[in-house]
């Protein structure tokens, strides 16, 4: 039990430190928001993988209707759904392909940002979600693909960020690919690319190999709740509007009616805004 | 601890402070660097406003010469500016990351300064000298009525005041995407490369408006991102071959004659992770934070959160010595990342003769490592003993249980009190450490 909540803590100050790294001077930095997504993904294995039914409150009033969802702690099959990963096969929900949105994007910017976001995503989304995610994640990382280089922006990738929804058709962006983003970069063996993201999947050791399992959809609503109400405003707000709220709007009811989204799936519902205010990121 | 004399334990002993009194720190006076040149004379700091101070040691009195001379201000100058690029709406904070001297080939100095995306070359240069007598002009600088002017005469070099000039010979900008965390100049004395947290780039020393991309490990989906370069450096004696550090505690060697890009290294330095110390933050701690040749070129170090490691580059699967900097801090890595200390970057140096190691620690702390003797010592950087010639007394932490008199607990460890950047003379027993906003230079105590 005092992992779940240890690792709830280390998630919890995660996003507060992706989130403040916005208005740092000198812009993003990338090495520091990796290792911090890097802890953000520990803590959510640890999340999942510590089996503890009691942990899930009781969702507040508007809780959206999902069906609740398998027990916590059940054994994932597969590899946990990485970052950018090919959703993991055995994954029960076969999400529609989201809707084609237009990405508001001066360029690719804040590249670093959106990768760490995506993890930050991962951190609070089901593993079933987490496989349509890394479908929808992608072609927001693959629009990093096809741009210039840009250094990961501060405040002003941020704001494009949160008008632009994450549910980008991958297949407008192209190289990644969709579902199978790892082929759109065929590298050499010998990068470090490789064979870090190889052992990244194979880890954590300390027995979680097995124990990434799939994430349900109907914690979303839990964990939206459990993180609290600093998050509150965010899900209130549509995407465009989400990035002026969340600052202005704490402490609001958690599971308030989401804002406008592209996809029609009550569970999307949910998790939308709250990518997207973490997008907003 | 056998100093560059061999033999004879050191003595460390306080020599100089450099620096303002007050606690409070101005942002500005941040040391981000320090190094000295390659003859140890000129010590240089560069700080977080973008400035740098050069001090220069005073020729020994042969009289009297009981210690080595002290450093005194050369020259300060501003290198980098603040600046915001209005394209991506980023500010450019103008924080000196590097200092790099070039070996000395005439009279003036060379060094390289660099901040987050411009690297400049400085020439500071002596003027001792000027020229008097002008016909039409006043020694003031007034111009005269040339009909006043009834004979001539030639102007001839009076000596002068000593003015040290720093000027900018080179600014090589626009080449890195990412915040520049290294910079190294190469053996041959014409190349130097700079690396950001993705790319490594050589330069020419004379030309500003191109570099060569060497390394490249940008993912072409950024969401593959898993790791970022953290420090690299050519190797002091072979041109072709530089390393690299990452993120996620590995070290690559590079052969530039191998490849034109070299993301293909020709060694890979990796100790396995030991698994009983796995923690949530266990990827964070083993990031590298510092990579360093050691002068000999056989062997370089690293410094990660917990330690420093030196490997020999003839082995790749594990480091051959490795020192525990402050261990007692495993156990409050969670709290450490909570207050963003877990972050820090410290550095690490070699003494000249590559038989000792030091780094910094919390509270002011700074820890040296004898490889011979495998003798270790933490020292404190404090204005509290700042007699000139009084020898430092060895601190120790006590990590739990019951503390000792003159032990410090690791609760009361001040963590923002912490020691990042120090230098040690390439020839002699003289070091310099700094703490937030002050330079000490310590030296040995026996002559």
């Amino acid at each position: 039990m005092e992992f779940k909540l240890e690792a709830h803590r280390i998630v919890s100050i995660s996003l507060g430190k992706i989130y403040n790294s916005r208005v740092q001077r000198g812009g993003i930095k990338l090495h520091k928001n990796l290792l911090v997504s890097l802890v953000l993904r520990s803590a959510r294995q640890v999340y999942l993988s510590d089996p503890c039914p009691g942990l899930y409150l009781a969702g507040p009033a508007g809780t959206p209707a999902v069906a609740p969802p398998q027990q916590p702690g059940e054994p994932v099959a597969g590899p946990p759904p990485g970052w950018g990963d090919p959703p993991p096969p055995a994954g029960p929900a076969a999400w529609p392909e989201p809707e084609p949105q237009p990405q508001q994007h001066d360029g690719p910017g804040a590249e670093s940002a959106e990768s760490v976001v995506a993890v930050a995503e991962d951190a609070v989304m089901g593993a079933e979600a987490a496989a349509a995610w890394s479908r929808v994640e992608r072609p927001r990382g693959a629009v990093t693909v096809e741009g210039s280089d840009v250094i990961p922006e501060g405040p002003r990738a941020g704001e494009s960020q949160s008008v632009a929804p994450p549910a980008v058709c991958p297949r407008k962006r192209g190289a990644a690919g969709v579902g199978g983003g790892r082929t759109g970069c065929a590298m050499p063996g010998s990068t470090p690319l490789k064979k870090p993201r190889r052992n990244l999947e194979e880890q954590p050791a300390g027995g979680e190999e097995e124990g990434e399992e799939e994430m349900e959809t109907g914690n979303v609503a839990n964990l939206i709740s459990i993180f609290g109400s600093s998050f509150s405003g965010l899900l209130r707000k549509s995407p465009g509007g989400g990035r002026e709220e969340e600052e202005a709007d704490e402490g609001g009811p958690e599971a308030a009616e989401p804002g406008q989204i592209c996809c029609d799936k009550p569970v999307l519902r949910d998790m939308n805004p709250w990518s997207t205010a973490i997008v907003a990121f | 601890m056998a100093g560059a004399g061999g033999g004879n334990d050191i003595q460390w002993c306080f020599s100089q402070v450099k620096g303002a009194v007050d606690d409070d720190v101005a942002e500005a006076d941040i040391i981000s660097t320090v190094e000295f040149n390659h003859s140890g004379e000129l010590l240089a700091t560069g700080d977080k406003g973008g400035r740098v101070v050069i001090f220069q040691q005073e020729q020994e009195n042969k009289i009297q010469s009981h210690s080595r001379g002290e450093y005194n201000v050369y020259s300060t100058f501003q290198s980098h500016e603040p600046e915001f690029d209005y394209l991506k709406s980023l500010e450019i904070e103008e924080k000196i990351n590097k200092i790099r001297w070039l070996p000395q080939k005439n009279a003036a100095q060379f060094l390289l300064s660099t901040n987050d995306k411009t690297i400049k070359l400085w020439k500071i240069s002596e003027r001792d000298k000027r020229p008097e007598g002008y016909n039409l002009k006043e020694e003031d600088g007034r111009y005269r009525d040339p009909t006043t002017v009834t004979t001539l005469r030639v102007p001839v070099f009076r000596p002068m005041d000593l003015m040290v000039e720093a000027s900018p010979r080179r600014i090589f900008a626009n080449a890195h995407t990412y915040h520049i965390n290294s910079i190294s100049i190469n053996s041959d004395y014409e190349t130097y490369l700079s690396a950001d947290d993705l790319r490594i780039n050589l330069w020419h020393l004379e030309i500003t408006d191109r570099s060569f991309n060497i390394v490249d490990i940008k993912p072409a989906n950024m969401e593959e991102l898993t790791e970022v370069i953290t420090a690299a450096e050519f190797h002091p004696n072979s041109c072709n071959t530089f390393v690299y550090s990452s993120s996620k505690g590995t070290i690559r060697l590079c052969d530039m004659r191998a490849s034109a890009l070299c993301d293909r290294h020709s060694k890979l330095f990796e100790e396995p992770e030991d698994p009983s110390n796995r923690s949530f933050f266990s990827e964070i701690i083993s990031s590298i934070s510092d990579v360093k040749f050691s002068h000999s070129g056989r062997y370089m170090m690293t410094r990660d959160y917990l330690s420093v490691k030196i490997w020999d580059l003839n082995m790749e699967n594990r480091p051959v010595e490795t020192y525990q900097v402050h261990e007692y801090l495993r156990s409050k890595l969670c709290s450490l990342y909570e207050n963003d200390c877990i972050f820090d970057k410290f550095e690490c140096c070699w003494n000249g003769s590559d038989s000792v190691v030091m780094t910094g620690s919390y509270n002011n702390f700074f820890r040296m490592f004898d490889r011979n003797t495998k003798r270790d010592i933490t020292l404190e950087a404090s204005r509290e003993n700042n007699k000139p010639r009084t020898v430092l007394k060895p601190r120790k932490v006590c990590a739990s249980g019951k503390r000792k008199k003159d032990e410090i607990s690791v609760d009361s460890l001040d963590f923002n009190k912490k020691i990042l950047h120090t230098a040690w003379h390439p020839k002699e027993n003289i070091i310099a450490v700094a703490t937030t906003n002050n330079l000490y230079i310590f030296q040995d105590k026996g002559n």
